[in-house]
């Protein structure tokens, strides 16, 4: 009987475990930005009677929730049906909901990879198959496969963010100490973002110190961890950068009680950016906390890919093989008035172009 | 209405068991075996593929096939340990481990950017990759034999903690899910190890043609010869007498430290090997490729397969036609467009019926849960 009733919460315990990491990480395959603003962007193409799959690895941030609405809600407009798959995470998982989607005989993939190097290998199923695939915001490690990839130019991008703060950092009259949250680097975007970082550390010597990395694998858990460690070890940090806003909370956690999250102007003030240019990071530049951010053009983005992609499936294209870039922006306490009606994450709403 | 009163197999000593009690006794016999097994997937199929579109078709056959290799030999490796009334919920970890270092050996250039502050870069690895990155199929064959052994010490690991202290299977294959986990993360960073010889990749994508994938030759030469192993050796023997009970099989002569410590260096071994194909397929070695619900899959399709989680029982068929079943409701609830939570709400529920039928299996085959 013990063992019987070993046996029962250990199988209750599996279950738990599957319904919180199906709960838990990145939320259900509908995902929204829980705005309630349309986020649609217009398609150009009529994709009645179409089916497109749309894979993503899952919604774990508001700028990845508020692209997952998007792509949906506007394929859905233009008449296509929508197979959403989401992989939480398992580019294992990624690839055999890909390979489902081919043998339903679907016209169009679009798929936001966990990473670039499984990005290669979906693209090359797609490829394989003679449907055209839509890559968005991350692009494949490799070019070794033919597919529209809407990417923001994040090293550009995090390189005009970082120049604000270096600017700000200037007028201290001393060298600053500099911290980097980086993502994970097998993800184009994070290396890109830490390459623009640098780019304007590297330009300033005279300005900063050698900068402390800290490690997030694009997890908020482990960069809270691994903040507090760097920060107990380093606690005279005078600029901080993330390289995604949707770390801000955990920055907060970790600098409020050292009395470090602080409005600009006020001392012990910590200079900050990061970039995404989602709603929490705009509110924070209007409420002083945050310096700048830089920003991806979400609907930019989706627009552009999902225009080349209905025009792809329309034209009976298998294969186009298309950068789409992003130039981006940094929003900045010193242009916020001017920018923020074109920042995604200040209106939610397509900003009008 | 029918009322039963006697015990369903109807006879007492001494006299002839009726027919009807007999075809019952058959059909609770063929309920507790694999058979029960095989035609649940036959009737699932049935019943779902009206619904599923394209999965009564060779493509699908295909990527089901393409699915079922790497599980199967994760959970035949398992079946070994399950036998012996432990589990090994290290076996993703493991994965992880290996197929990372592997692919670190085999790598043709590594981005100096990204790996530079490594743990191995400037001495094993450079720019120009990993010391098995020029040396073709040699190396291949060099760097998987280095994986499967470092899998089978890791896995010996485990047993040894097991057998060596009496400590709980459960507490000691959490702790180094956890440990291994953690090293393989450590090894790059986190860092995906891509570039890898066209050779090592064969493994996973390349084949005979159409199902006839090197991977299935893999998966079946491992099933047969773990099937000769359990069915056919002492040691097989000892495994299903240690399972059924630890004190007799020792008093029996069965040499259980012994066994035990092989059972999870099996487990450990056939792991490496699934976890090879996994990451061959994907085309890199990958830190988190074991991820959270590989070791449900694991467990669920075991359990499935009618391996006992209570040890004693359990066979190299039903661990196949276990995963055939986990592979084939992935499959189908990804045909069937359902949302996420609910693929993952159905997976739950088949676990809690495993389990469920575990225990009705033991009692239909006389056991005391």
């Amino acid at each position: 009987m013990a063992k019987y009733n070993s046996l029962m919460i250990g199988a209750t315990a599996l279950v738990l475990i599957t319904a919180l990491t199906a709960c838990g990480s990145t939320g259900g395959s509908t995902s929204g930005s829980g705005s309630g603003e349309d986020t649609t962007v217009d398609v150009q193409s009529d994709l009645t009677g179409k089916t497109i799959c749309f894979g993503f690895s899952g919604s774990e941030t508001e700028f990845w929730a508020a692209g997952i609405e998007s792509i949906t809600t506007s394929l859905e407009k233009a008449g296509a049906k929508v197979i959403e798959q989401n992989s939480n995470e398992d580019p294992n998982r990624q690839l055999e909901q890909v390979r489902d989607c081919i043998t339903q005989g679907v016209d169009g993939i679009v798929i936001i990879p966990q990473d670039g190097a499984s990005a290669v290998t979906i693209v090359g199923e797609a490829n394989a198959a003679n449907i055209p695939i839509g890559v968005f915001n991350r692009p494949p490690a490799d070019e070794s496969g033919k597919a529209l990839v809407a990417v923001a130019d994040n090293r550009d991008v995090s390189k005009q963010t970082n120049e604000y703060l270096a600017e700000v950092a200037g007028k201290l009259g001393r060298k600053v100490q500099p911290l980097i949250m980086v993502g994970d680097l097998s993800d184009q975007n994070a290396l890109a973002r830490r390459d623009g970082f640098y780019d304007v550390i590297n330009a300033n010597p005279d300005l900063f110190e050698k900068p402390i990395e800290v490690q997030t694998n694009w997890d908020a858990a482990t960069g809270q961890a691994n903040l507090e460690a760097a920060v107990q070890a380093n606690p005279n940090i005078d600029v901080l950068f993330t390289s995604s806003d949707f770390l801000f909370p955990q920055i907060q956690a970790v600098l409020e009680p050292l009395g470090k999250w602080q409005p600009v102007g006020v001392e012990g003030h910590v200079i900050m950016g990061g970039l995404d240019g989602d709603s929490r990071a705009c509110g924070l530049i209007k409420d002083g906390y945050v310096d700048a951010t830089g920003v991806q053009d979400l609907f930019f983005e989706a627009e552009s890919l999902l225009k080349a992609l209905g025009a792809a499936i329309a034209a009976g294209e298998t294969a186009p093989d298309q950068t789409l870039i992003d130039p981006g922006f940094a929003l900045t306490q010193a242009n916020l008035s001017e920018r923020e009606k074109d920042t995604w994450g200040c209106v939610i709403a397509p900003p009008s172009k | 209405m029918t009322t039963v009163t006697a015990p369903p197999n109807g006879a007492t000593k001494g006299e002839k068991p009726s027919r009807s009690a007999a075809r019952v006794n058959m059909l609770r016999r063929f309920m507790a075996g694999e058979g029960f097994v095989a035609v649940l997937i036959v009737v699932y199929i049935v019943a779902v593929s009206p619904f599923a579109s394209g999965m009564i078709s060779e493509r699908n056959a295909i990527n089901v096939l393409s699915n079922l290799w790497p599980l199967a030999i994760i959970v035949v490796g398992q079946t070994f340990v399950l036998v012996l009334g432990g589990i090994d919920l290290s076996q993703a970890a493991l994965i992880n481990i290996t197929n990372t270092f592997g692919a670190l050996l085999l790598a043709k250039a590594l981005n100096a950017n990204t790996f530079t502050s490594t743990i191995f870069w400037g001495t094993m690895l450079g720019a120009d990759g990993g010391p098995f990155a020029t040396t073709g199929g040699g190396g291949v064959i060099l760097a998987i034999l280095i994986m499967v052994t470092i899998g089978a010490l890791l896995g010996s690991l485990n047993g040894f903690a097991v057998a060596k202290f009496g400590m709980p299977p459960f507490m000691v294959t959490l702790g180094t899910l956890l440990l291994f986990n953690a090293i393989s993360v450590w090894m790059t960073h986190s860092e995906n190890v891509a570039a890898l010889p066209p050779e090592y990749l064969q493994i996973g994508q390349g084949g005979f043609g159409g199902p006839f994938t090197y991977a299935m030759v893999i998966a079946l030469v491992l099933a047969i010869a773990a099937h000769f192993v359990l069915s056919s050796t002492p040691f097989g023997r000892w495994l299903y007498a240690s399972g059924i009970n630890k004190k007799t099989a020792i008093i029996s002569g069965v040499p259980y430290k012994r066994v035990l410590i092989s059972a999870y260096t099996i487990s450990a071994v056939f792991a490496t090997i699934g976890g090879i194909l996994y990451s061959t397929r994907l085309g890199a070695g990958r830190p988190t490729l074991g991820g959270d619900t590989l070791l449900l899959d694991v467990i669920g399709a075991a359990v499935i397969g009618g391996i006992s989680l209570f040890g004693g029982k359990g066979s190299v068929l039903g661990a196949f036609l276990g995963a055939i079943f986990f592979v084939v409701l992935s499959n189908s609830l990804n045909l069937l467009n359902l949302p996420f939570t609910i693929v993952f709400i159905v997976k739950g529920l088949v676990i809690i019926a495993a389990a469920l039928l575990d225990v009705a299996r033991r009692r239909v085959l006389g056991g005391t849960p």
